[in-house]
């Protein structure tokens, strides 16, 4: 889907300053002149740059343990103190990093993929389609996310594939919601009826003229979504039901820190900062992509 | 105009509403606790924090009965109340109160004194106890205790093989239900005689023991299937309500026979969360606390108002290598690899000053410890090459279950876990952890799921055969109720242990157990983890709490200001 946004995109890159009105330049000027978006993309690409650079970022093995230096303060051998098991909360947050972008990328990735799908075959087709598939969107919709992320890892057994799988089936009803309603008013508009009266066919008018049409509240759900994602997936394994020990995952390092939240508080404060800074950093570029690619907000 | 009127209706309706459900609170809580309990009717409103110290005080003056209130808090709730059932710590401390014995142990050892029965006897060679029982005796349902009452339930414990501890005691198996008892017969309303197979040394240690309670037949009769929620036994205390994984209450029993209790009513909170726990601990809405943090001890030790009491050492902590299942834990040599492949200093480190390493099944308080016994050591590169030796040159995987929840001989499972995983990994053998929760941990263990897994056992009564034949003689290696969960199979160690049950001369008997030892250490179905003392956190409220070597002990002593 990306690759459409690309192709529509690159002829425009060559001739930047005749054709300044495309949508995609014009939003791209609008985000970068936001303040906040900026100072959430800057986070995203910290948080990429350390996952790709981890080892050399890194001072310490994970998951080395040192269990005779065990809740260290943080000093200048371990900038962030140590763990209950004497490993190195700076380098496990680093590590970390590499677990949450993964999280978000693949759980997203994968409500990604059937959410737009079934929205756009709901919009479409209409009818009993959109009736069957939006009536399972509801009855997904009417469970307490997370606690229906917990139900699913329970029945799949917990691990960090299948609380991203849990993470991701979660996350559908907002993508299908949101493509479907967009759909609905593409389809009336007089292209889509005129590629209809030419007698192209339904699947290239799904994929060819109505999805890349639609791609701009995707990509704003989508970024937003990340944000929820790392945070779920936190949460799952907070509870135990996520990545599994001696996976350094920030939320599983939250939930075996807590013992000692009054004697070394700093087991639990930096990756729950680390958190914190991520999602508001996604959040942030998420509410400013928004903004940027609104066409009302358009001078 | 009527615009305006209904909306400062709907805003007084509002106002209204607020009022009564701040109030409900207070009232819904006190009723809950049947309107006397003041101390854990506070524990409910936990925003009313202001008074925290002084309201027990202030508001049981308000009361007419001026009760006074112990809680206990720990941190799972009890399985069952019918203690012939259970094995489990958490249901024993409960049953402890309400249940007596034929004899107890005396307060904080394992001597054997008068309870049920006031005198006993034993034949010449050790088959024939006649013990004479207590007379006035009644049960809290109001019956009266006799020589009858003990014959039923002795009788009632050979009928199916529920009755875990009586199996694992008396040796009795689905072939053989009343293991090594022949007959208990009832001489006359006060006399009571029980005729054994072969002589069973431990046999008076055991009698004391909290499974073998005697309960009111009537209860049992009357209750079924559902006795285990109604617990009548004759004991300190009554029991009042059970409130599932919430609460328990248990209020004295003024007919006591022993000393009567000086507190009126007992309550076990179940707070799951230990921080939790010991909060609620620091603001006196509970007066003991079980399962401490090891964190918490130091500031527990420097709050004024609360004291840390150690329980007496009688436990070992433990993994188990399955010894039944195909692959290498089947191989002695890999067993003995793992065990010097483990740091025991570092481990011992997880437990926080609580505890000491172990080397054999058994702890060193107990007779018939074998201290001559060199533990393996640490030694990876030895460890390396019995792997090699046995041809898993190359690592293999292996699961290593444990519980989620800390327990008395092991305070940090999950951090033990990690490190055996990590110290493990540097000999080539790739550690998978599985986490359960207690009960699925006790049940997949008895099954013989596991490659490895950790538990531990606190000594029943203060008899050796109480540790070596319960969990590792052949006899309790049967899948499915399993205490032998390495599931460890030895006919030199099987006979000794059978030797020294039916040994009455302790000389003799404490030979075989050091032998056993020897076998056991050789043939390394375990790596012994450790002995604890573990931690109470007690408010400095409470006096004359003396925790006993076995794990529980009954509140009657208790003096509470």
């Amino acid at each position: 889907m990306s690759a459409e946004v690309n192709t529509s995109g690159n002829p425009k890159v060559d001739t930047k300053k005749a054709k300044s009105s495309s949508l995609w330049l014009d939003s791209m000027s609008r985000l970068l002149k936001s303040k906040t978006s900026v100072i959430g993309l800057l986070i995203i690409l910290t948080l990429i740059f350390t996952a790709i650079f981890a080892p050399y970022v890194a001072t310490h093995d994970p998951t080395e343990q040192d269990i005779f230096n065990r809740y260290a303060a943080p000093s200048s051998d371990h900038w962030l103190g140590t763990d209950e098991l004497g490993r190195d909360i700076y380098s496990r947050i680093v590590y970390g990093s590499r677990i949450s972008i993964q999280i978000g990328v693949i759980a997203v990735g994968i409500s990604m993929v059937i959410g737009v799908l079934l929205g756009i075959v709901a919009g479409y087709f209409g009818r009993w389609i959109d009736n069957i598939i939006m009536r399972f969107i509801d009855i997904l919709m009417a469970f307490p996310s997370i606690l229906l992320a917990i139900a699913l890892v329970a029945v799949l057994g917990p691990s960090l594939t299948n609380a991203m799988i849990a993470v991701g089936i979660v996350g559908v009803p907002h993508f299908a919601r949101i493509v479907r309603s967009t759909v609905l008013s593409i389809k009336e508009t007089e292209y889509i009826e005129a590629a209809r009266a030419s007698g192209v066919r339904n699947g290239e008018i799904l994929f060819r003229h109505i999805l890349p049409n639609s791609m701009a509240p995707i990509i704003v759900q989508a970024t937003l979504s990340i944000g929820t994602a790392i945070l779920d997936a936190a949460g799952l394994s907070f509870l135990g039901l996520g990545a599994q020990p001696p996976k350094p995952e920030w939320g599983a390092m939250l939930s075996d820190g807590q013992a000692a939240l009054q004697t070394a508080p700093w087991v639990i404060m930096f990756p729950g900062l680390a958190i914190l800074i991520v999602v508001l950093g996604f959040n942030l570029f998420g509410d400013g992509l928004r903004d940027a690619l609104d066409p009302r907000l358009k001078q | 105009m009527s615009k305006k009127l209904l909306w400062s209706l709907f805003s007084v309706m509002l106002l209204v509403l607020l009022v009564v459900a701040g109030c409900g609170g207070d009232e819904g809580a006190s009723s809950d606790d049947s309107g006397d309990d003041t101390n854990t009717s506070q524990n409910d409103n936990t925003d009313n924090s202001s008074n925290d110290s002084s309201s027990s005080d202030s508001s049981s003056s308000d009361n007419s009965d001026d009760k006074k209130t112990l809680v206990f808090g720990r941190g799972a709730d009890s399985v069952s109340l019918d203690p012939s059932k259970v094995t489990d710590g958490e249901s024993i401390y409960v049953t402890n109160q309400v249940y007596d014995t034929l004899v107890r142990y005396e307060q904080g050892n394992t001597e054997v004194k008068e309870a049920l029965a006031v005198d006993w006897d034993v034949n010449e060679d050790g088959t024939v106890w006649t013990f004479k029982l207590r007379e006035g005796v009644k049960f809290h349902d109001g019956t009266d205790f006799t020589a009858e009452d003990v014959v039923y339930n002795f009788e009632r414990w050979t009928t199916s093989g529920e009755y875990v501890y009586y199996g694992y005691m008396f040796g009795a198996s689905e072939d053989d239900p009343a293991g090594i008892i022949e007959k208990v017969e009832a001489l006359s309303d006060y006399e009571v005689q029980f005729t054994l197979e072969e002589p069973n040394a431990p046999f008076l240690q055991t009698l004391a023991m909290p499974p073998f309670a005697i309960a009111s037949p009537d209860a049992i009769e009357e209750y079924g299937d559902d006795y285990g929620n109604h617990p009548v036994g004759t004991g300190p205390f009554k029991f009042v309500e059970w409130l599932k994984d919430d609460r328990i209450v248990l209020e004295k029993n003024p007919d006591y026979f022993g000393q009567v209790a000086s507190v009126d009513e007992v309550v076990f909170r179940v707070i799951p969360d230990n921080s939790a726990r010991f909060m609620e601990l620091q603001s006196g809405t509970i007066h003991i606390m079980n399962g401490m943090n090891p964190q918490d001890i130091a500031t527990a030790e420097n709050d004024a108002n609360l004291q840390i009491i150690r329980r007496p050492s009688m436990n070992v902590g433990y993994m188990a290598m399955n010894t039944s299942k195909e692959g290498p834990m089947s191989s002695k040599l890999v067993r003995q690899a793992i065990n010097l492949a483990i740091d025991k200093d570092k481990l011992i480190t997880l437990y926080e000053g609580i505890g000491k390493p172990a080397k054999n099944p058994m702890p060193p308080s107990l007779w018939g410890y074998n201290d001559d016994i060199e533990d393996y050591g640490y030694d990876p590169e030895e460890a390396k090459r019995l792997l090699a030796e046995a041809g898993y040159g190359d690592g293999f995987t292996v699961e290593l279950y444990t519980m989620s929840n800390p327990r008395p001989y092991m305070p940090q499972p999950k951090l033990m876990a990690q490190a055996i995983q990590q110290m493990l990994g540097e000999v080539g053998i790739e550690v998978k952890i599985v986490m359960n929760d207690w009960d699925t941990h006790l049940a997949k263990t008895e099954n013989a799921e596991h490659d490895m897994a950790f538990l531990g056992w606190t000594g029943d009564n203060g008899d050796p055969d109480n540790f070596l034949y319960v969990l590792l003689d052949k006899d309790n290696a049967k899948v499915g109720s399993a205490g032998n969960i390495a599931f460890y199979k030895n006919d030199e160690v099987h006979d000794l242990l059978i030797k020294a049950q039916t040994e009455m001369d302790q000389e003799k008997r404490t030979e075989y157990y050091l032998q056993a030892q020897e076998i056991i250490h050789e043939d390394a179905p375990w790596l012994p983890i450790a002995h604890t003392t573990p931690p109470l956190g007690v408010s400095k409220k409470v006096s004359n709490y003396v925790p006993h070597p076995t794990g529980s002990e009954p509140f009657n002593y208790i003096e509470l200001d």
